[in-house]
This record gives C-alpha cells, sequence and structure tokens, in this order.
C-alpha cells in the first residue's frame, strides 16, 4: 500500500527522554489524531518529520520517499501549523507572505488571498498585533495555499476557543475532501479528534499505546464501572487502568465483549471516550 | 535563496536596533576616531557594517523559535548554510553603496573630509570580512546561542581594538608593520579558511538538532 507518512522504528534519545523505536503508517485522504500526555513525545515526533530534529534510529518516509533524502521535494508538499506562532512578528503578513510563498513552487496566491478574506485577516497587519486564533489561522491559511499534500499540525488547537476550534476543524473536514491530501494533527483536546479523525495514534512515555481506525478504538474500548468486591487479582489484569474508590471501581478495558463475557451484569459498562482511554492509560 | 534574502533584509530593516546602528555607527566612528587615517576609517566601516548585517541574520535561522519556520520550508541544510556564506558579499555590496552615499553627503556637507569610495579599502575589506566568519559562523552553529554570542563578542572586541591601533597614524600604530603583507597571500589565507569553514558549517549543521 502506498501511504502517505511512514514512521518505523524511529527512535530518538535525550538525556530524559527516550522515543523508543516508534511506528505508524498514514494512508491518503485520512486524518490522523496523534494524542497522548504533555512530554509523551508527540512534537518530539514531528519534529523528527520535519527533519528539524535528527534521528537517531528508524525510517521516516513521506509520499514514499525518505524525509532527509529528498527533504526539499517531501517539504514541497508539506503544509506544516505548529502549537505557536513561530513568523516572524515585526514583519506584516504580506511580508511574511511573500517570505514563504517563494520557497514553494506551487504557491496559490489567490488561494491565500481567499483565506485572507474568509478569515478576516488584514495582510498589512504586523504578526505580532494579532491575537493567538488570528495568528493559528495565518499559519493555517500558509499551510493550504501551496496544494500540500499532507498537513502536519503540532497541536494547533491549543489555547483556542470551541468557536475558532470549531472553525479550524471545519476547514480541515473540507481540506478532507479531496481523497489525495491528508493530515497529520497532534492534540490533547481529544474531543477535536472524535469530531474529525480517522485515524488514532497514542504515544504514552515515548512509546505507541496504539495506531488504529477511530472507529475500532471508541468501539472496544469501554469504561467498566463495578463494587470492590468483584476486584481481585485475575479481574485487575484485565483492565489497563483502574480507579478505585470506597465504593467501587471504574476502569478502563480494550475490550467490551471480553469483559461483558467476565462479569455478566455485575458491571455496567458504557464506551470510552478518547480522553478517558488516555487518562486511563497513562494512570496504569 | 531568494527567498531567505528578502526576509533577512525584510528583517534588518524591521528591527529598530539595526536602524540605530545603521544611521548612527558612522558619525560615532567619525567623532572618535578624528587621528585615524581615511582609508582605514572607511575599511572599518564596510567591514563592521557587513559583519554586523551578515551575523544578525545568521542567527535567525538558529535562535528564536522562527528557526522551526525556515527549517520548515522546502530548503535543505546545505543549501541554507552555503546561502549564509554567500550572503556576506551581498551585505557587502549593499554596504559599499549606503557608506559610500552616506560618506559622499557627509563629504558634500563639508561635516568631515572622508573617504566615501576607496578601492585599497574596498579590497582589504573583503578577506578580513572572509576571515571574521570563517570564525564566527561554525561557532553559532557548533555552540549554544549564548556561548556563540560571548565567542563573537571577544572576536569583535579584539578585531575593534586591532582595527583601531591599525588605523592609529602615530608612531605606536601598527600600521607600519603591515606594509610586509601582500592583499594577495591573505586573500588566499582568507579564501582557503572560508572554504574549510563552509565545509564545517555544512557538516555540524547536517547533523544539528534544530
Amino acid at each position: 500500500m502506498d501511504y502517505i507518512l511512514e514512521v518505523k522504528n524511529l527512535r530518538k534519545e535525550f538525556k530524559n527522554f527516550t522515543l523508543d523505536n516508534i511506528s505508524f503508517n498514514l494512508e491518503p485522504g485520512y486524518i490522523m489524531g496523534f494524542i497522548g500526555p504533555n512530554g509523551a513525545g508527540k512534537s518530539t515526533t514531528i519534529k523528527l518529520i520535519m527533519n528539524l530534529l535528527k534521528k537517531d534510529g528508524g525510517e521516516i518516509r513521506i509520499f514514499g520517499k525518505d524525509h532527509e533524502k529528498y527533504e526539499k521535494e517531501v517539504k514541497n508538499r508539506i503544509g506544516f501549523v505548529y502549537d505557536e506562532n513561530y513568523y516572524y512578528e515585526d514583519l506584516t503578513i504580506n511580508t511574511m507572505k511573500s517570505v514563504v510563498a517563494s520557497f514553494y513552487s506551487n504557491w496559490d496566491d489567490s488561494k491565500f488571498n481567499e483565506y485572507m478574506r474568509e478569515f478576516d485577516l488584514n495582510p498589512k497587519a504586523k504578526i505580532k498585533t494579532l491575537s493567538k486564533g488570528m495568528k493559528m489561522k495565518f499559519s493555517l491559511a500558509v499551510a493550504l495555499s501551496h496544494n500540500a499534500d499532507l498537513i502536519i499540525m503540532d497541536e494547533p488547537t491549543s489555547g483556542l476557543d470551541p468557536v475558532f476550534r470549531r472553525e479550524i476543524l471545519d476547514i480541515l473536514y473540507s481540506v478532507i475532501q479531496d481523497e489525495k491530501k491528508s493530515i497529520f494533527f497532534s492534540t490533547h483536546i481529544t474531543t477535536d479528534l472524535e469530531k474529525i479523525a480517522d485515524y488514532i495514534t497514542f504515544i504514552n512515555r515515548g512509546k505507541i499505546v496504539f495506531s488504529k481506525p477511530k472507529d475500532d478504538v471508541l468501539q472496544n474500548y469501554g469504561i467498566v464501572k463495578g463494587g470492590l468486591d468483584i476486584l481481585d487479582e485475575n479481574a485487575r489484569k484485565e483492565f489497563i487502568g483502574i480507579r478505585e474508590t470506597k465504593v467501587g471501581f471504574e476502569a478502563l478495558t480494550d475490550n467490551m465483549d471480553k469483559t461483558r463475557r467476565m462479569f455478566g451484569n455485575r458491571v455496567l459498562i458504557e464506551r470510552a471516550t478518547l480522553e478517558d482511554i488516555m487518562v486511563y492509560s497513562v494512570r496504569r | 535563496m531568494i527567498g531567505i534574502l528578502k526576509r533577512d533584509i525584510s528583517l534588518l530593516i524591521s528591527s529598530k536596533q539595526m536602524i540605530i546602528f545603521m544611521l548612527f555607527y558612522i558619525p560615532l566612528l567619525l567623532f572618535v576616531s578624528e587621528s585615524f587615517v581615511p582609508e582605514i576609517l572607511y575599511f572599518m566601516i564596510l567591514v563592521f557594517y557587513t559583519y554586523m548585517m551578515s551575523t544578525t541574520s545568521f542567527t535567525y535561522d538558529l535562535t528564536g523559535k522562527s528557526k522551526y519556520v525556515i527549517n520548515s520550508l522546502p530548503i535543505n541544510r546545505n543549501e541554507l548554510v552555503i546561502y549564509k556564506y554567500l550572503s556576506i558579499f551581498i551585505y557587502f555590496s549593499i554596504t559599499v553603496v549606503y557608506a559610500g552615499v552616506y560618506l559622499w553627503i557627509i563629504n558634500i556637507l563639508k561635516l568631515a573630509d572622508v573617504d566615501y569610495f576607496n578601492l585599497r579599502g574596498i579590497m582589504n575589506a573583503i578577506p578580513t570580512i572572509m576571515i571574521y566568519v570563517s570564525i564566527v559562523f561554525p561557532t553559532f552553529i557548533r555552540f549554544e546561542p549564548r556561548v556563540a554570542q560571548i565567542i563573537n563578542i571577544i572576536l569583535f572586541m579584539t578585531f575593534s581594538i586591532i582595527s583601531s591601533n591599525i588605523s592609529y597614524t602615530g608612531d605606536k600604530g601598527a600600521l607600519k608593520y603591515l606594509g610586509v603583507l601582500k592583499w594577495e597571500y591573505i586573500m588566499a589565507i582568507a579564501l582557503v579558511m572560508y572554504i574549510l569553514s563552509l565545509l564545517l558549517s555544512i557538516h555540524l549543521y547536517k547533523n544539528r538538532d534544530i
């Protein structure tokens, strides 16, 4: 299968953290949500994909090509949005645009101007005068104005209000209507992903916990609620994470059918949200 | 490369510090250096202006969070380093024009009698700038920004003192001792240092975490 992004046994070692041989793939036409708590390795992975950090091992292929060997060619087809504004604060939107545009062979000025109007951005405004939401919209406009086939976003919605976040998600959803394009989207606001993601890759402490279709994840994972009397050693082994209180327990399972068979009506099982999955997995 | 040059010049123009330096450094030098040889004064202006513009734009892609932007754009690391090294000649040309016009106006207004175009000054400034960046650029790539800045300041101070001494016209000035050095030798040394430094910087930047 032709993947738009392939990460194989990727490794990066720091003094206090190791990204430990992670692997996942993204197909064309899909949105992959990359979730994990702070410090799990999300930004490190994105920096490695963008070749901002040098990998210690493994392989990254984008559009089927090695991301270092074909760096320029590959980056020409990537749109990036980072968690905060990294553009030069003293420049105006127009100047910054003309700087960035000169790097891309497929820059589309009319598309950029369209986004400027849609986002209500003044091209003469200095970047430092924009609000956080406006800066994010500017980054998004840049990322979407050179016909990129892969959009890589590192926590684009963090710190934004729900209205802005919804707007951004709607735009991403419209981008994905072109079945050749894909979005790789890291966030810890998991509700955003429940709306738009097709695949979820969960990373924790530098290791991939799972990388699966979102529907599979939401179908199999469940929150189990029951009394403390059934929580013996065997039962504990069935759960990914457990939260105990004086009156009972709540736990996460990745196999609701098996849990139902084991405990019958002694427990209550509800579908887990991505947030539940993240919280319980981190707590284990 | 045009994109980075456009960015660098836009940033230099929008920087208040750089505008202050561009406007007031020449009058300051004229004020403190009454006893300087005009040719060396011209040479110092060329070297300092080119150096300031080159190092300021060089650090844009190594310090601060905006370094992530340029390194995420479709440009490979080798190209970025080569551009940085070649850009010193562009900044040098800008300086020759800018300082020429500035000093010509000073002459016209009879504020001071200074060189506004001097071929020997230009010829001497070229290898000096090449030697200077050959030392400074790899330090910026190899070391933490704070350490690199300290090395840079030490080099800048050393150069300023040496230049001031060379340009001093009195008996203790070093100008008379430099007559033995031929320009061709200095240029050859500068060229070798520049190429070695470029290769070293390419190697260092290629393996560096941004």
